[in-house]
């Protein structure tokens, strides 16, 4: 176990490394960021000495060992554009867009288990048709679209939710201010429905056809049956058995959903003018905002890579088989 | 299966009509809530006014400022020295008077007594200094609007204290437009800037202006509240709220759902869904910024054939013909423009000057005169057409149909549009754009000059194009010896006459600009597109 | 918003796929067919997907106007509305432009069709020839290979096709690189996966014994196994990539303003879904639903009968 893990750890090094190397090049090839950071009349010896100053001239290795060194110490130097640290900017921001995609997971998984067991054990009734249609349909909208739906018929004509705006919870928790986080909460909450369900329908569709699925084909295993034979009820099988040993492969998807999720934020945290790192990094990319597109990929990864390795973690602790393989 | 399938088409059919129907409904009116809560506050809590916007600041530095978004709210903030109203006058502020010097190089302003920054502090002569020498100096770094432009464009020498209220602002030459461009520079105050760091003060702007700063959440909004005992304007709001909401959708429908006041760069298609609403309204002004298609003549683009077609003067003035400047602004920008003549704006342009009017037959003829016909395959010639996307109103359809109105007249074109920041601005500022590009720059209402300043010179960062005109530029050397309104009129106006007839732009039109104002906000907005809250009111 | 990087729906279980491959066996593709007739949805989808391919074929045969053709004064005219300057009708409407609604759908699925198809051949093509490689190499060559992998599902899609859609510009060309580069990985797991279960079996390892060469095992062995598992997982990818490019349109990034895609009209529309110009995004919205809906319905279709457990249920 503990060779699998310090395995695991590692490889987690490598990837982040690669994740490092790929945004790193993929930046530099993108060009020098000098003129957007030296005013419309700027000579070109001053476009030179800006470009010094940024560091831009000098050689590809050194840049990238600078960078290193950077995310090692913790201290990406600051935004290009707005001369805060990257990593502030990031980290600042990070609270919002983890509201947004724990919701949407809580909303695509939690809703996908009952609905994908419901429309297992009534496989092939209209319910079950209608379900499937309905997250066939979930799946094949895009989300800026369903987003501006949402807006102008649920938040504006029918003014059942806020439009748009974020009220915080996550961040004064973070900050130690428990009664700021809990008397914003009912206000929050109503604000993170339509982006939450805007970011999670495509994985609440996804999710609920897997949920049916992998529950249908643990129902017509062996042990199951023998379960009903035994005489238990309909009930204790779903639940006992079936439910249990259909949720397996649904568990080392999650992480993967994470990933997939995060990177849904940008169209959703622009369409609901979200204050998150969805926003922040789509502008530093256009704007070149080195720096920050820097902290914030480096950021996304990590979170994603150690949630994977967490539930690698877990799984193995579940399914001994994994261990041996 | 079979039915269960019928049942689910039922109700995706169903789930399709909703998405129809919300597609189709036009909005309705506001609910009541909205209206109770205004009224709920206007009587207990402050009143405050909420804006939206589509970007956010970057910092809140005030000599880094880079962004229209950003100065509308720093200039809330930061009062100045002089201040350029509305209809282009350029009146006292902090200043109560300046002088000139024999030279024209120096100008000296009397500050007025009293005034503070909004920390306490007493602002003063070195605290105008101050400013300037800050913005000024390298180490800090700045490139916004201050030190990138402001300076070099008076060629800022020295700030120098003269006495308690009198300090001098020492140029490189005499320029008319310097008043204006002074105007442009936030004063703030000595001490408290000079015991920040530069993080410390792109985080905690002390101001000088008629609001002062309470609040910045990164990407969601800036707070302001009134300056208590700010005397130079009276303000009808106790705090202002700048909101950010990148899409245009949400921010009309915040409009419209009574939760934001006044919106900014309005799409012309949504105009109606507002005026309908019942509780906003849409307000247009003739805007500033001077919209063209460039003409780059950099020899770069020699070896292509638009490159080469477009260095003829005849083919510049022939393709004016080709482009129906009305109808665009009419469809696409939702309003009835004037065709710009040249690159000033009214009432400062030469009026003699007639806008090319929209004539494809003459276009054609004078392109058969200029050498190039129609080849057997019915073009004249290929030419590339470079624009951004999303900067300014309505631009990748202004662009398409400008390409359209060229291509009707034999040109062959490739349109390319490219992202604005990180694609076509700096291709821009290396003059790499083109043959063919689109662009709109800032204008102003108050000087012929500072329209005309992006072309001071052949090589001039902003002569994306490098036209060269000899006699254009002979004659902006003449400028700065002109010292009096008049002998500098029958100047600008003899250069606009040049730059009519050797084109280096097509000239397109003034930019209008679209505000969604909610009905109970009293406010008419400028045509510079400046946003300045002070001079609204709740109805 | 990615749609293409996606766990494969539960689809992705090679074992369910693997048959012997030294038995004779009737065509799996005969016997597809034969129950593809019997399903009446998975036939109306294969029909509709039929269709749309013959549409994008003759586009310009098919189409009433020219798409690009712009009539500025007949802007936002709604549908079966007559367009005064050509003399032809508006059958679904006008858009901002002036442009032909239909004509515009019509010349769309073409681009549509062919990013999605190009975008998933080649990150499948990739995607199964680098899955292959590690599996069948092993060691340190293996090793690499997922940890490319690795770096590819922890490097959020958006943010890397962004970025490249920011280096190489955007078009559409790029377009169908960029997507192409987030499908790979799914791929090469399950190629690479099938390949080493293969290689432990006695028969392929008494073939390499013999000296059968690699391509030959890997092309007569492998690759004819993992075929149908690609296929349903193409099938949904399809799906997947045409949101993908509508999203990256409704941020800049999608292919040139000029060239119709049903994504890109989507995108072009949003400023005006307030103004109840509802043709403008019904229409192309439709054509994505049907599309994806079809290729979603095949997908599982072909998932439930290329799995024997489920289908004989």
């Amino acid at each position: 176990m503990t060779t699998y893990l310090v395995r695991r750890v590692l490889q987690t090094f490598v990837v982040i490394l690669g994740v490092t190397l790929l945004s790193f090049f993929a930046l530099f090839l993108a060009g020098d960021p000098t003129y957007l950071y030296v005013s419309e009349r700027a000579t070109t010896e001053e476009v030179a000495a800006t470009r010094a100053k940024l560091g831009f001239d000098r050689p590809i290795h050194e840049q990238y060992g600078r960078y290193l060194v950077g995310l090692v110490t913790f201290d990406l130097g600051n935004s290009l554009r707005s001369r805060t640290p990257a990593f502030e900017l990031v980290l600042e921001r990070m609270p919002a867009t983890l509201e947004l995609t724990l919701f949407a997971i809580l909303f695509a998984t939690l809703l996908a288990i009952p609905i994908g067991i419901l429309s297992a054990t009534r496989r092939g009734t209209p319910l079950d048709g209608g379900i499937m249609l309905f997250a066939m349909f979930g799946q094949s909208m895009p989300s800026f679209w369903l987003g501006i739906m949402l807006i102008l018929f649920v938040g504006l004509g029918l003014r059942w939710l806020p439009i748009s705006g974020h009220v915080p919870v996550l961040e004064p928790l973070l900050s130690g201010d428990l009664p700021k986080a809990l008397a914003n909460l009912p206000d929050a909450l109503r604000h993170l429905i339509l982006p939450g369900v805007t970011l999670g329908v495509f994985s609440l569709a996804r999710n609920a056809r897997l949920v049916r699925s992998s529950m249908l084909e643990v129902l017509s295993q062996d042990y199951v049956t023998t379960a009903k034979a035994k005489g238990l009820s309909r009930f204790t099988v779903v639940m006992r058995h079936a439910f249990r040993n259909s949720l397996i492969p649904f568990v080392t998807i999650i992480g993967l959903e994470f990933g997939f999720l995060l990177s849904g934020v940008v169209v959703t945290e622009t369409v609901f003018s979200w204050p998150g790192v969805g926003r922040l990094v789509f502008n530093a990319i256009n704007q070149r905002d080195i720096p920050v597109v820097q902290a914030a990929v480096v950021m996304f990864s990590l979170l994603f890579v150690l949630l994977n390795l967490a539930v690698d973690v877990i799984y193995t602790q579940l399914d001994p088989r994994i261990r041996l393989s | 299966m079979r039915k269960s399938i019928r049942a689910g088409w039922i109700s995706a059919a169903l789930l399709l009509i909703l998405l129809v129907s919300s597609a189709c409904t036009a909005v309705p009116a506001a609910a009541p809530a909205a209206s109770e809560a205004a009224a709920e506050e206007s009587s207990a809590e402050p009143a405050r006014l909420v804006v939206a916007q589509s970007v956010d600041v970057q910092g809140l530095e005030p000599s880094n400022v880079n962004s229209r978004a950003e100065s509308n709210i720093f200039q809330h903030m930061y009062a100045t020295l002089f201040e350029i109203t509305a209809s282009g006058a350029i009146v006292p502020y902090l200043a109560e008077s300046y002088t000139v010097s024999e030279s024209g190089m120096e100008m000296t302003f009397k500050l007025r007594e009293g005034l503070t920054c909004h920390d306490g502090e007493p602002l003063t002569a070195e605290d105008v200094a101050y400013t300037f020498q800050r913005a000024a100096d390298d180490a800090n770094g700045f490139t916004g609007n201050t030190a990138g432009f402001v300076l070099d464009a008076i060629q800022y020498q020295d700030a120098r204290v003269e006495s308690d209220l009198e300090v001098t602002i020492v140029m490189g030459r005499y320029s008319s437009p310097a008043l204006g461009l002074i105007s442009e520079a936030y004063i703030h105050c000595k001490d408290s800037y000079s015991a920040m760091s530069l993080e410390d003060a792109a985080a905690n702007p002390i101001g000088s202006g008629p609001y002062r700063f309470v609040e910045w959440v990164k990407d969601d909004y800036v707070l302001l509240e009134k300056t208590p005992d700010f005397t130079l304007r009276e303000v009808a709001y106790d705090e202002i709220q700048w909101k950010v909401i990148p899409e245009a959708s949400t921010r009309t429908a915040e409009l419209i759902a009574g939760n934001v006041d006044i919106i900014t760069n309005v799409p012309p298609d949504q105009h109606e869904a507002i005026n309908n609403s019942g509780n906003a309204g849409v307000t247009g002004v003739a805007g500033t910024r001077r919209m063209y298609v460039g003409f780059n003549q950099r020899a770069m683009f020699d070896d292509s054939e638009g490159g080469q077609a477009i260095k003829n003067t005849a083919v510049r003035v022939a393709l004016q013909y080709a482009v129906d400047v009305p109808t665009i602004c009419k469809t696409l920008l939702a309003f009835e423009c004037e065709r710009a003549s040249s690159m000033v704006n009214p009432p400062n342009n030469n009026t003699n000057l007639v806008a090319y009017p929209y004539d494809p037959a003459k276009a054609e003829e004078l392109l058969d005169a200029a050498g190039y016909p129609r080849k057997e395959d019915g073009t004249r010639f290929d030419i590339t057409f470079m624009a951004g996307r999303g900067r300014y109103l309505n631009d990748v359809a202004v662009v398409q149909a400008l390409a359209q109105y060229l291509t009707d007249v034999g040109l062959n074109v490739d349109l390319q549009v490219m992202d604005w920041g990180s694609e076509f601005v700096p291709a821009l500022r290396a003059h790499e754009v083109g043959p063919l590009y689109f662009v709109g720059t800032g204008g102003g209402t108050w000087s012929a000059v500072y329209d005309m300043s992006d072309l001071s010179a052949p090589t001039a960062a902003t002569n994306y194009t490098e036209w060269n005109n000899a006699e254009w530029f002979e004659l902006w050397d003449q400028l700065s010896d002109a010292r009096d309104p008049e002998s500098e009129k029958v100047i600008t106006d003899k250069m606009l006459e040049v730059m009519y007839n050797d084109p280096p732009w097509l000239f397109l039109y003034f930019q209008p600009d679209f505000y969604g104002i909610a009905g109970d906000v009293n406010w008419q907005p400028r045509r510079d597109e400046i946003v300045d809250l002070t001079t609204a009111s709740p109805q | 918003m990615t749609h293409s990087i996606q766990q494969p729906p539960a689809v992705a279980r090679p074992d369910a796929a693997r048959q012997p491959i030294l038995r004779k066996q009737p065509s799996p593709w005969l016997s597809a067919w034969r129950s593809l007739l019997r399903a009446r949805w998975p036939l109306l989808a294969v029909l509709s997907l039929a269709a749309l391919v013959v549409v994008a074929l003759l586009s310009p045969q098919l189409a009433p106007a020219d798409p690009n053709r712009q009539y500025l004064i007949q802007r936002l005219q709604p549908p079966l509305s007559v367009n005064e300057a050509s003399g032809g009708v508006y059958w679904l409407g006008s858009d901002g432009l002036g442009r032909d609604v239909l004509s515009r759908l019509i010349y769309g699925s073409r681009v549509s069709l062919a990013v999605g198809v190009a975008a998933v051949l080649i990150g499948g093509l990739f995607g199964v020839f680098l899955g292959v490689t590690a599996g069948y190499a092993g060691g340190r060559l293996d090793d690499l290979i997922m940890r490319l992998a690795d770096v590819q599902l922890a490097f959020p899609f958006i943010l890397l096709a962004i970025m490249v859609l920011v280096v190489l510009g955007a078009g559409l060309l790029n377009l169908v690189i960029v997507l192409a580069i987030g499908q790979w990985v799914t791929y090469a797991r399950i190629a690479r996966g099938e390949t080493i279960s293969q290689k432990r079996k006695d028969y392929i390892e008494s073939a390499r014994a013999i000296g059968v060469g690699s391509s030959r095992i890997v092309g007569r062995a492998i690759l004819p196994n993992i075929l149908a598992p690609l296929i349903v997982i193409a099938s949904f990818n399809v799906a997947g990539v045409i949101l993908s490019e509508a999203s990256l349109s409704f941020l800049g990034l999608g292919v040139p303003p000029e060239v119709p895609t049903w994504g890109g009209m989507l995108a072009e529309s949003r400023d005006q879904l307030l103004g109840g110009y509802w043709w403008l995004a019904v229409f192309p919205g439709v054509a994505i639903m049907l599309t994806v809906l079809s290729l979603n319905i095949l997908g599982d279709w072909l998932r439930d009968f290329l799995d024997p457990r489920l289908r004989n249920r």
